[in-house]
């Protein structure tokens, strides 16, 4: 029997136009907890998705589990065959209890009318609960649980589903430090079990702590995998970026001018809260910050789709009252959304009326409709100053690449003769080649005197493209920047605890932190 | 040359009406066709409304109810010796305060459309019974029994004229308007257009007063036509006129749907209404034959997806 | 969320004793036993069907078709009435035939939406055109009396025990079996589990489409037996008698508590929206309301409550922070 208690190898995933995943291959012993590392857009949750059986690989794939070819066609044979995934946005019903929640899935194979042991259900629920120690109601309905107490919902369920392998995809992204703490515990306690664990984070300190080994993937392809002692965090970095080289640095010599746009004091419940800077003329601003750290609710705030409780936002030294995207495009207020399928772009519509949509009340005629012959003009010359290939304007906009798309999407806001940008991962599933042209783009623009923003979780992108970079840490602005004595680490310490230069987050200290900062 | 959706479909309605003037006796006696025609507007407006708020993703379950608190609004100024333009003047403010109605729940409270109108539907009948105690009004004089009856020139209906007239509106301002626009690109997606400046909520109301205005001018068509007015006016068009916009290409789930399509779809539905009719087949069968083709279509479409995607073998998300 | 449920159910019995104090003041017959016997048995159809229609609201679904179904069945069994003896086997065929009838009808409606992904809106007005089309065709519209019931039949229709109509019992069994299948069985939990999150019943292995045909299916059963209790409680079947009843059930079933968005509801939650909407009618009666305000009424109160579950569910979404902002 192989050492392995998952192999995947030659692992590809075509999308139109994208090849997500490149002959990948990752291997997981039995009881160890294995970090899937990647930048965004690595490959990491494709591969993962085809592991849950969500997405099928390309011909070619190898696959076994247990020392036996296996294979995977929907999400329940991975559930069945002992691997369960617990996602991000976690996969539990909120209207019904802690203990079915856990024990749903467990009679599905055994008929529709088969009936319900409540009774069982609930003790083996708080057996399950009890052996993970941790201390929730098996009756609490879980739409009443904190993130951190659904997630150890989930991991529960895993569990009562004999699961050898539980995948964890970014757990702690929406964790106090205490609770993380709590789900290295239950994890080690998994550990101790013989069940084996794939870790998927961006925070590579923490990883540390739990990891007995990594697979590093980078633009789809395999780097390699490493034992935890082989490696250490400065190499983990250049081995997922690879490319410190290929970022070419973009700051501008150009000094920043005047203030254009200020923020002061904005808050939103349960978003972010006493938000306040200054974004000046020809830099860009980055913002950066954990996932979940209320980076974009802040940027959709300030584009009126999010509407903050309190806090001015000026533009020229003019104050805005900004109720509704409308008003936004009206200030020359541009966001361009992280969810470009969703929120970017009408994917059934041509790369042409999407162009139009935000000003298509001004490029209407004497007799208020619309002039096709100035529309046409106007997504020609965007095409054509951003290079969206293929240059076919009436073509929908989902038959374009990630990257052309976002080239439509920023060609779009370019129409509205913005005064601010913001641009929220701009380059989030694009290849390398299309982010430097966006990177440009953006200097162009600053250089040009419009106020750009950039939000972006990838460390080096913010380093290569900001001047001054803000950090935000659990809703608010934990420290600030000048481009000229960043470091990653420094952002780093920034995001996991806040403002104090603390080398290593330790969790004592860490939660002292969070007093001070009160 | 490729046949678009569109045309297909006018060849579709040619064939029908070729068909029903081969085996339907008198389907091409000139009585026939003028009937036909009288009776093809009312309908036809009705479809176009149904078809604008099928284009937004949603369905309006009231329409039928709206056109005739309308009707009942003009049949109150008539028999109580108001002018015939403050009739009309009122069947429109009816129809536009009930889609204000209905636009209100849906965009600004933001329920979703089915639930909305199948309460307004009740609210709306509610009215009306209550206004005629569920008698008929009737009686509304020879001068406004010319809109629905009297020709133009002689030969041409006034009402047909009337039709074409807000079919032509329709699609222009569907298609050339900044408005038009927004329904169709709300329609694909209502995030992106939130995330584009485009006030959703704003657009969605002014579908809703669309609707009811056209629901109005049914209403004063079918009025003077039938020259009487009753709780249950035009209540049979409410499922032809969504079948009448499915059949005509429209996406039940929003984004797509065009003005020529919908009238060759009302066109087919009237050839077959009435040349069954001629054919001696009972007025429930055609009921059940519009059910049937309404499924029909949405079955075929849902099967012709499946081939095209599968062509394309898409894969719907990237990660 | 559960003590906020128990607050849904509970104004609905505050409102329900309010009016029914009202009403008593109203009219001295509004509070006495027999008329609350007369309201229950007199709603009996409409408390099956809301039953059925919970479920499938409890699925983010909506079928129109309900009453047009249960007219379908009830002329069917009327006219099967003509070629069957007068013995208990009769009401024994036509208790075994009606709810399999309704049942194929039902599955009908659930396989177009669940396998052909039509809206079942859509599907549901379809069907509803066709069956009121067929029914009108084959029955002219004319009303079934019942000359060429079998003695059976009528006697059963009559039959009390303890004193309560036999249809009240056909009601409360249907309620237990259905509170039984959504509360015991896996098919039930499995309603609210595709109505709380779709994609989590995918990740753990429901069958979705599966439970969407079952609750279309289990609403077409449920509509052959309304059609019995109905043909029971007119002893006569009458082509037009239940039109527009659907809007009723729907009405009934959001006043319950149960939510469009999915996942929430319960049978004793209907039972009570079908009460006060009964209660209502009958109250309305009483007080010589004219009973065209009735439809105005219900209107109002269909739009009123799906606007303020609505707003209430808006509210709770915007209350989920998204972020645990430090103070």
């Amino acid at each position: 029997m192989s050492q392995y208690l998952l192999q995947m190898k030659d692992i590809s995933k075509t999308f139109p136009g994208v090849k997500a995943l490149d002959k990948v291959e990752l291997e997981v012993k039995p009881g160890e907890v294995h970090a899937l590392i990647g930048e965004n857009g690595a490959g990491k949750s494709t591969l993962i998705k085809i592991l849950a059986g969500i997405h099928k690989p390309d011909p070619g794939a190898k696959f076994y589990f247990e020392g036996k070819e296996a294979e995977i066609q929907k999400p329940i044979d991975a559930t069945m065959k002992g691997i369960s995934i617990i996602y991000q946005d976690l996969s539990l019903f909120p209207n019904l209890s802690v203990a079915e929640n856990i024990y749903i899935g467990q009679d599905s194979n055994k008929g529709s009318w088969s009936k319900i042991d409540w009774k069982a259900i609930k003790s083996k629920a708080n057996e399950a609960l009890k052996e993970m120690d941790v201390d929730i109601n098996p009756n609490a309905i879980v739409e009443q649980l904190s993130i951190a107490q659904q997630q150890l919902v989930e991991i529960a369920r895993a569990l009562a589903f004999d699961s050898k392998l539980i995948v964890m995809d970014e757990p702690t992204s929406s964790l106090s430090s205490g609770e993380v703490e709590k789900l290295y515990k239950v994890i080690e306690n998994l550990k101790n079990r013989g069940i084996s664990i794939i870790f998927i984070s961006h925070k590579l300190k923490e990883l540390f702590k739990v990891a007995d080994r990594f697979t590093v993937l980078r633009d789809g392809k395999f780097v390699g995998a490493y034992d935890a002692n082989e490696v250490d965090e400065p190499k983990l970095i250049q081995l997922m970026v690879g490319r410190s080289v290929t970022y070419e640095k973009n700051q501008s010599e150009n000094k920043a001018g005047e203030t254009i746009f200020k923020v002061r004091n904005l808050s939103k419940k349960g978003n972010f809260k006493d938000i306040s800077f200054e974004l000046k003329k020809g830099e860009i601003l980055g913002i950066t910050g954990l996932v979940g750290s209320g980076r974009t609710e802040l940027a959709q705030a300030i584009f009126g789709v999010n509407n903050p409780d309190e806090g001015t936002i000026e533009l020229f030294d003019k104050k805005l009252s900004i109720k509704n995207s409308e008003q936004a495009v009206k200030n020359g207020i541009a966001y361009i959304p992280e969810a470009r399928q969703i929120q970017g772009l009408v994917l059934e519509q041509s790369v042409t009326k999407n162009i139009s949509l935000p000003i298509i009340k001004r490029i209407r005629n004497k007799f208020k409709l619309i002039n096709r012959k100035k529309e046409k003009e106007l997504a020609n010359k965007y095409i054509e100053t951003l290079d969206v290939r293929p240059a076919l304007p009436d073509h929908p906009a989902e038959n374009f690449s990630g990257g052309n798309q976002q080239k439509v999407v920023i060609g779009k806001w370019l129409s509205t003769d913005p005064n601010v940008i913001i641009f929220d991962e701009p380059t989030n599933g694009i290849d390398i080649g299309a982010k430097t042209e966006i990177h440009k783009l953006m200097r162009k623009l600053a250089d040009d005197g419009i106020g750009v923003i950039m939000i972006s979780s990838e460390l080096p992108e913010i380093l290569a493209v900001s001047d001054r970079i803000l950090v935000m840490r659990k809703g608010r602005i934990s420290g600030e920047l000048d481009i000229k004595d960043a470091t990653q680490e420094m952002i780093m310490n920034y995001s996991l605890q806040g403002l104090g230069n603390v080398k290593t987050p330790d969790i004592s200290v860490q939660s002292g932190q969070v007093s001070q900062e009160v | 040359m490729k046949l678009t959706k569109e045309s297909i479909l006018g060849l579709i309605a040619l064939g029908t009406f070729i068909l029903m003037s081969l085996i339907a006796p008198g389907f091409l006696g000139s009585n026939n066709l003028s009937n036909f025609l009288f009776q093809l507007p009312e309908f036809g407006l009705l479809a176009l409304g149904m078809m604008v708020v099928i284009i937004t993703g949603g369905i309006d379950l009231s329409i039928t109810y709206v056109a005739a608190l309308s009707g009942v609004g003009a049949a109150l100024m008539l028999t109580n010796g108001y002018s015939i333009i403050s009739a009309i003047v009122v069947a429109i403010i009816f129809g536009v305060a009930c889609g204000a109605f209905n636009g209100f729940v849906v965009s600004k409270i933001g329920v979703p459309p089915i639930l909305v109108t199948l309460g307004t539907m009740v609210l709306f009948e509610g009215v009306i019974l209550a206004i005629t105690k569920g008698n008929s009004i009737s009686g509304f004089g020879d001068t406004y029994s010319l809109i629905g009856n009297g020709y133009y020139m002689g030969v041409v209906p006034l009402s047909i004229l009337i039709f074409i007239f807000f079919a032509i509106l329709t699609g222009v301002l569907l298609n050339k308007s900044s408005w038009g626009r927004s329904i169709y690109m709300y329609g694909n997606n209502e995030i992106a257009t939130l995330f584009s400046g485009i006030r959703n909520s704003r657009v969605l109301m002014k579908v809703y007063l669309y609707v009811g205005l056209l629901a109005a001018i049914s209403a004063i068509i079918m009025t003077s036509r039938y020259n009487s007015v009753k709780v249950d006016l035009g209540s049979s068009y409410l499922l032809q006129s969504v079948a009448a916009a499915v059949l005509g290409g429209t996406n039940i789930h929003g984004g797509y749907g065009k003005v020529i399509g919908t009238v060759y779809a009302v066109i087919i539905f009237q050839t077959l209404s009435n040349g069954l009719n001629l054919l001696g087949v009972h007025s429930a069968i055609v009921d059940v034959f519009i059910g049937g083709i309404l499924i029909l279509v949405l079955t075929l479409n849902f099967f012709s997806d499946k081939m095209k995607s599968k062509k394309e073998s898409r894969v719907s998300s990237v990660s | 969320m559960k003590s906020l449920f128990k607050q849904k159910e509970f104004s609905i019995i505050a409102i329900i004793i309010v009016l029914s104090i009202i009403l008593s003041f109203v009219s001295p017959v509004f509070l006495t036993i027999g008329n609350f016997i007369d309201i229950i048995e007199a709603n009996t159809v409409m408390g099956i069907l809301a039953i059925g229609m919970t479920l499938i609201i409890i699925t983010s679904d909506i079928d129109v078709s309900v009453a047009a179904v249960t007219t379908a069945v009830a002329v069917i069994i009327g006219s099967l009435f003509g070629y069957l003896p007068d013995s208990w086997l009769s009401l024994v065929i036509i208790f075994i035939a009606a709810p399999i009838i309704g049942l194929v009808i039902g599955s009908v409606n659930g396989f177009l939406v669940s396998k052909i992904n039509i809206p079942a809106i859509v599907v549901t007005l379809g069907i509803l055109n066709i069956i009121n089309g067929l029914v009108l065709y084959f029955t002219n519209g004319r009303y079934l009396n019942s000359t060429n019931f079998p003695e059976s039949f009528l006697a059963f229709s009559d039959f009390e025990l303890f004193g309560i109509p036999i249809l009240i019992y056909i009601l409360a069994i249907v309620a237990i079996l259905t509170w039984y299948i959504l509360k015991h069985t896996f098919i039930g939990r499995s309603v609210l589990a595709i109505g709380g999150n779709q994609q989590s019943a995918v990740r753990v292995g429901i069958d979705y489409k599966k439970v969407k045909l079952f609750v279309f299916a289990y609403m077409g059963f449920l509509c052959g037996v309304a059609a019995v209790a109905q043909t029971a409680y007119t002893t006569a079947v009458d082509p037009n008698g239940l039109l527009g009843l659907e809007l009723m059930v729907i009405a009934a079933v959001v006043l319950g508590g149960t939510n469009i968005h999915g996942g929430r509801g319960t049978v004793h939650g209907t039972l009570l929206g079908v009460l006060l909407l009964a209660i209502m009618e009958n109250g309305m009666i009483l007080a010589r309301i004219d009973t065209f305000w009735q439809k105005v009424v219900t209107g109002a109160i269909i739009v009123f409550a799906v606007s303020y579950d609505h707003i209430s569910y808006k509210r709770k979404q915007a209350k989920l922070a998204k972020i645990e902002v430090e103070v």
